[in-house]
C-alpha cells in the first residue's frame, strides 16, 4: 500500500540575522494534515546544515530545545505519513559529497531505482533524488544541475532542497500533479510550501504557484526561475477534495471554494427530503454546509471531537481507525435523535468509518433515516503518485454498487458525486486534473514513457 | 548659457536629458564621481564638459561652478545638498536648483521629518520613536511586540531600514530577535559614517498599503506636482526579495495612478505643500528645488508619508521628466526667482514604465555586482521604441563598466501601462554583460496582473480608511486597558 503524501516548505531569509528554524516549525505544524509519521528539518546558517527530524508530530518532536539547535537563517521542512525502517531515509535527507544536499518531496518518483542504477531500496527514493542531484551540482548550478535530473525523474512530484552552499532549488513536476506555493514576508523572506495555509501561518503573502514543470534556484542575490518542462498541467483533484485544507489556495483555486461547491452539486445530484444535514468533521462541513443552503434543510452540529485532529485514513491499523473515529467524533444526541439526517462525509475507502458512524447515529441515538452523501466520486484505484489509497482490493467501491453500499453501511439512500459534478466543482477542464484514484487512468503511466 | 549639473545617476541622466531639450540650448556640465556615460554624451553634444570629482564636496562644487561661471547649478542627489553644496555655490552668487542645507534636513533627518508633520499637525503623519543609542531602543523593541519600520534616523543612502510585521504572538521572540540585531547594525553600520544628526535609530508604527512616489517641483511659495510614480521596491519578481533603491516604475497615463482616485492625488499634494511652508517656518529659509512624498495609502489616513525626498525620486525621476513639455530650463528659472506660479507645467499624456537593469549581486552583494563590462545596443533599444538612462556604470577607457547598483534604466512610453511595460521589457534583453556575469530585471513591472493586485490592495485600504473618516477616527486611535478603561491617542 502506497502510503506517500507529504507536505514541504522551504524558507530563505535574505538577511542572515534570522533564525528561521522556528518558522520552519510552524509552517510543518500548518502542513500536519499531510502527514503524521515523520517530521524534520534542515538548517542553514552559512557553515553548517543541521539536519533534525524524526518520528511523530511535529508538534510533539520538535521542543524548544531542538530547535534551538537548529539555528539558522535558511531551511526546508518536510512532513511525511511514511514510517521508513531506518532513520536516516526519514526527510529531509541529507546526502553528498563536494555538494552536500538536504532534499524532501511530496509525491512518487516512479523510476527512482533507475535514477541510480538500482543502488536503492524502496524507502530510499528522496536518498536517490538527493543523491543524483548532488552529483549533477558538481559540475552545473543549481538551476541547471535541477533540470537534468527533472530530465531523469518520471512520476509526480513537489520537490525543495537545499545545498550546503546555500542555495535553495525548488522544483514542481511537468505536469503539477502535486501542489507547491511561493509566498513572501515583506523585504525578509521568500518561502515555499505544498500549501498556502503553510504560508499563511508563518506571516507571509502567498505570491504565486510554482507552475508545472517550473524551476527555482535561490541563494543571496538572486533568484532564478525557469519553466523547464512546459507539459499539459495534471492537478490531482483528490487535493480539491480531500488533503488540502479548506484555507488554501492552490493551482489558483481555493480549496474551500471547491469543496463548496461540491456540496452544491451533491444537492442537485443527490437531493432527499430530510430534516438535517450533519457534517463529519471536518473535510466535509463545506460540503454540508453547502448541501444546506442549496436544500434549504437546516444544518446541525453533529459531532464533537476529542483530541487532536487525526485523518483517519492514515492511522496504520484497522482496530486504531475504528478507535481514531470513536474517540475523535461524539455525537450531539439532541441533533439527530428522532430525525431524518443527511449526513456528509468526505470519502469512503473500505466503508468502515461509515458504517460505524451511521450505526452511532441510528442504533445508539435513534436517528429515523440516515441519508450519506460523499464529497468525492467513487474512489476505485490507488494512486501511484503517494496518496493514500489503498489498493482496489480493499476499496469498497471499486466492488459494490450504491445500492449495495448503503445497506453494508447501513443508510437508507447512498450517493457517491459524480465524476462530472466533481470536475465542475473544481472549475478546471477535466483533462487538466488527475482523475486516477476516480478512474484509474494516470497522467506520466499513461505515456509509458 | 551654462548649466551645472551635479550628480552621477539615472535621475541626473533624465535630467541633462530634460535640460538639453530647452529652446535656450544651454552648455551642459556635470559634475559627477563616476564617469556616466549617458550624462557625459549630453555635455559633450552641448558643448559643455565633464568634472571628475566629489560631488558632495560644497567647495569643490562651488569652484568648479565659479570657474566655468555657470548660470546656475542643477543639484540631483540628497547628499552633495546635505552637504551644503547650494549653501557654498549661493554664497559666490551662483543661483542653485536644489535644496539648501536647512529645507534638506526634510529627507537627511527622518526625525526632524516626523516631528515637523506632527507639530505642525501635518496629515498622513505616524507614530514614530527617535533614539540616540542601541540600549534605549532595544529596551522599547523589548517592552512593545509591535509591527514596526526600523529605520536609521539619517538618509543613509536609503539602506538600512527594515519593516518587520509582527502579528503571530508564536514568532514574536524570532522577530525580536532580528529586531535588535538590526538596531545594533543601524548604528555600528548604517549610521557609523554620518556625524551629522544626534538621533541614531528611528522607529516607527508599520502600516500597510500600495505606495506612489509624489515629486514636485517648488520655489517656497508654490508647489508644483508631477504625474505620480509607482516603484517596486522588492529585487525580484512577484515582490519577493530584498528592498532595493527601486528596481522599476509606472506612471499615467495623466497625472495620477490606475489605483490611485483624483482626491487622494490632490490630498497629496496638499500635504506636500503644508510639509514646504511648514519646512520655511521651521528653518527660515526657502525651499527651491525638488520635493518629492514618498506616499502609500493607508488605511489610518489615507495618503500617508513614509519619507520625504528633497530630490527627484530614482528611477521615478526617470518615468516623468522625459514626458515634460515646459522648458526645464524656464522651470528652473522660476524656481530661482520664486516665480513658479507662473509656470504651467505640461506633460504628454502616456503612460511610462521604467525597468532598472542590475548586475546579479545587487543589493545585497555589490562587490559580486561591480566591475563587469557591459554593452547596450542602443539602436536596438531606440527601435524597440525605448530609451535607456545610465545609472551605476562608470565609463573607464571608453568602455562601460558596472558600479554595483543598477546599470541602466529601460524607459517606456505608450498608451497603457502594460504596453509600455511590453517595450521596456524588450529593452531589457539589449542590455548585455561582455564577461558573462548575469543581469536581472523585473519582468512583472507594469504588467496587467501586477497593477490589478495594486487596484485591489488600493480598494481594500480605501473602504477602510473611508470607514475611519465616517467615524471620525482618523489621527486618532482608541483603545481599551483593564484598569486604566477608554484612551484615546491623538496622531
Amino acid at each position: 500500500m502506497s502510503k506517500e503524501r507529504c507536505g514541504v516548505i522551504g524558507i530563505y531569509a535574505f538577511d542572515e540575522n534570522w533564525n528561521v528554524a522556528r518558522f520552519i516549525y510552524y509552517g510543518l505544524v500548518a502542513l500536519q494534515n499531510r502527514g503524521q509519521e515523520t517530521c524534520g528539518m534542515a538548517v542553514f546558517d552559512g557553515k553548517n546544515m543541521k539536519v533534525i527530524k524524526g518520528r511523530g508530530l511535529a508538534e510533539n518532536f520538535f521542543t524548544s530545545k531542538n530547535l534551538e539547535e537548529a539555528r539558522g537563517w535558511a531551511g526546508i521542512g518536510h512532513v511525511s505519513p511514511l514510517n521508513p525502517r531506518r532513520d536516516e531515509n526519514i526527510q529531509p535527507v541529507y546526502i553528498g559529497d563536494d555538494v552536500k544536499v538536504a532534499l524532501g518531496y511530496n509525491g512518487r518518483i516512479l523510476n527512482h531505482k533507475e535514477l541510480m542504477e538500482g543502488k536503492f531500496e524502496s524507502e530510499e527514493d528522496a536518498i536517490a533524488v538527493a543523491s543524483l542531484l548532488a552529483k549533477e551540482l558538481r559540475r552545473s548550478d543549481p538551476l541547471e544541475a535541477m533540470e537534468s535530473v527533472m530530465e531523469k525523474m518520471r512520476g509526480a512530484y513537489s520537490l525543495v532542497a537545499f545545498t550546503d552552499k546555500g542555495e535553495m532549488v525548488v522544483a514542481r513536476d511537468p505536469k503539477g500533479v502535486k501542489p507547491l506555493v511561493i509566498g513572501s514576508f515583506g523585504f525578509d523572506h521568500g518561502a515555499v510550501a505544498s500549501e498556502s495555509a503553510a504560508i499563511d501561518v508563518i506571516g507571509a503573502d502567498l505570491k504565486a504557484d510554482i507552475k508545472p514543470g517550473e524551476i527555482y534556484a535561490i541563494n543571496q542575490y538572486s533568484i532564478e526561475r525557469k519553466n523547464a518542462f512546459k507539459d499539459k498541467e495534471r492537478y490531482c483533484a483528490f487535493e480539491y477534495v480531500y488533503l488540502c485544507r479548506p484555507d488554501s489556495v492552490i493551482n489558483g483555486r481555493s480549496v474551500y471554494d471547491v469543496r463548496i461547491r461540491i456540496g452544491e452539486y451533491l444537492a442537485e445530484e443527490f437531493p432527499v427530503d430530510a430534516d438535517v444535514v450533519i457534517g463529519v468533521p471536518e473535510t466535509a462541513i463545506p460540503f454540508a454546509m453547502a448541501y444546506s443552503n442549496a436544500t434549504g434543510i437546516p444544518i446541525h452540529m453533529g459531532f464533537v471531537r476529542s483530541g487532536r485532529s487525526m485523518r483517519t485514513a492514515i492511522r496504520p491499523t484497522q482496530f486504531e481507525r475504528l478507535v481514531g473515529v470513536q474517540l475523535k467524533l461524539n455525537p450531539i444526541r439532541q441533533a439527530i435523535r428522532g430525525k431524518r439526517v443527511v449526513l456528509i462525509d468526505d470519502s469512503v475507502v473500505r466503508g468502515t468509518t461509515t458504517r460505524n458512524i451511521v450505526n452511532i447515529m441510528r442504533n445508539r441515538i435513534g436517528a429515523k433515516e440516515v441519508h450519506v452523501r460523499i464529497g468525492s466520486s467513487r474512489l476505485i484505484s490507488p494512486c501511484p503518485f503517494g496518496v493514500e489509497v489503498p489498493e482496489k482490493d480493499e476499496l469498497i467501491a471499486a466492488h459494490l454498487t450504491e445500492d449495495e453500499v448503503s445497506k453494508v453501511v447501513g443508510a437508507d439512500t447512498f450517493a457517491w458525486l459524480s465524476l462530472e459534478g466533481m470536475v465542475k466543482a473544481t472549475g478546471f477542464p477535466r483533462d487538466k486534473l488527475c482523475m486516477g484514484c476516480f478512474t484509474g487512468e494516470y497522467p506520466y503511466l499513461e505515456e509509458g514513457a | 548659457m551654462k548649466i551645472l549639473l551635479v550628480g552621477e545617476g539615472a535621475r541626473e541622466h533624465a535630467i541633462a536629458d530634460a535640460l538639453a531639450k530647452s529652446v535656450h540650448e544651454p552648455r551642459i556640465f556635470a559634475v559627477m564621481k563616476l564617469k556616466n556615460p549617458g550624462i557625459t554624451r549630453i555635455c559633450e553634444k552641448t558643448r559643455g564638459e565633464v568634472r571628475l570629482g566629489d560631488s558632495t564636496d560644497p567647495a569643490f562644487v562651488a569652484s568648479v561652478a565659479e570657474e566655468l561661471s555657470t548660470d546656475f547649478i542643477f543639484i540631483g542627489p540628497e547628499e552633495p545638498q546635505f552637504h551644503g553644496v547650494a549653501d557654498k555655490v549661493e554664497e559666490n552668487g551662483i543661483p542653485c536648483v536644489g535644496a539648501r542645507r536647512g529645507p534638506s534636513e526634510i529627507e537627511m533627518s527622518k526625525a526632524f521629518m516626523r516631528r515637523l508633520m506632527w507639530k505642525y499637525k501635518i496629515p498622513g503623519r505616524l507614530r514614530f520613536m527617535a533614539f540616540k543609542d542601541i540600549d534605549e531602543a532595544i529596551a522599547y523593541i523589548e517592552e512593545y511586540a509591535e509591527s514596526i519600520a526600523l529605520k536609521p534616523a539619517r538618509q543613509a543612502g536609503g539602506k538600512g531600514v527594515k519593516v518587520i510585521a509582527d502579528l503571530q504572538a508564536y514568532l514574536k521572540k524570532e522577530k525580536e530577535e532580528v529586531k535588535k540585531k538590526h538596531v545594533k547594525s543601524i548604528v555600528e553600520e548604517h549610521m557609523r559614517p554620518y556625524a551629522d544628526i544626534e538621533d541614531r535609530i528611528l522607529i516607527e508604527q508599520k502600516v500597510e498599503g500600495p505606495e506612489y512616489t509624489l515629486q514636485c517641483f517648488t520655489d517656497g511659495r508654490v508647489v508644483k506636482p508631477l504625474p505620480l510614480v509607482q516603484d517596486n521596491k522588492n529585487a525580484y519578481e512577484m515582490d519577493i526579495g530584498p528592498e532595493t533603491g527601486g528596481m522599476g516604475s509606472i506612471s499615467g497615463p495623466g497625472e495620477t495612478l490606475p489605483f490611485i482616485s483624483e482626491e487622494e492625488y490632490k490630498e497629496s499634494v496638499e500635504i506636500v505643500s503644508q510639509t514646504v511652508r511648514a519646512i520655511e517656518r521651521e528653518v527660515g529659509e526657502a525651499y527651491k528645488g525638488v520635493i518629492a512624498g514618498q506616499m502609500m495609502l493607508t488605511a489610518l489616513w489615507g495618503p500617508t508619508i513614509i519619507e520625504f525626498y528633497s530630490r527627484f525620486g530614482d528611477p521615478e525621476a526617470v518615468n516623468v521628466l522625459p514626458l515634460l513639455e515646459t522648458d526645464l530650463v524656464e522651470i528652473s528659472e522660476a524656481i530661482i526667482s520664486q516665480s513658479l506660479n507662473k509656470v504651467k507645467l505640461e506633460f504628454r499624456n502616456s503612460a511610462t514604465v521604467v525597468k532598472c537593469v542590475a548586475p546579479r549581486g545587487y543589493p545585497n552583494r555589490r562587490d559580486l555586482a561591480k566591475g563587469h563590462p557591459m554593452v547596450v545596443d542602443e539602436d536596438r533599444i531606440v527601435e524597440a521604441g525605448g530609451r535607456v538612462f545610465y545609472g551605476s556604470i562608470d565609463l573607464k577607457n571608453g568602455e562601460m563598466v558596472t558600479g554595483g547598483s543598477r546599470a541602466v534604466e529601460v524607459f517606456a512610453e505608450a498608451e497603457t501601462i502594460p504596453a509600455a511595460s511590453e517595450i521596456a521589457e524588450r529593452c531589457a534583453s539589449f542590455v548585455n554583460l561582455k564577461d558573462g556575469w548575469k543581469l536581472f530585471h523585473r519582468s512583472d513591472i507594469g504588467t496587467e496582473a501586477l497593477l490589478n493586485e495594486r487596484i485591489e490592495a488600493a480598494e481594500l485600504i480605501r473602504e477602510i480608511y473611508r470607514y475611519r473618516r465616517e467615524k471620525n477616527l482618523i489621527g486618532k486611535q482608541i483603545d481599551w486597558l483593564p484598569g486604566k478603561g477608554r484612551i484615546e491617542y491623538e496622531f
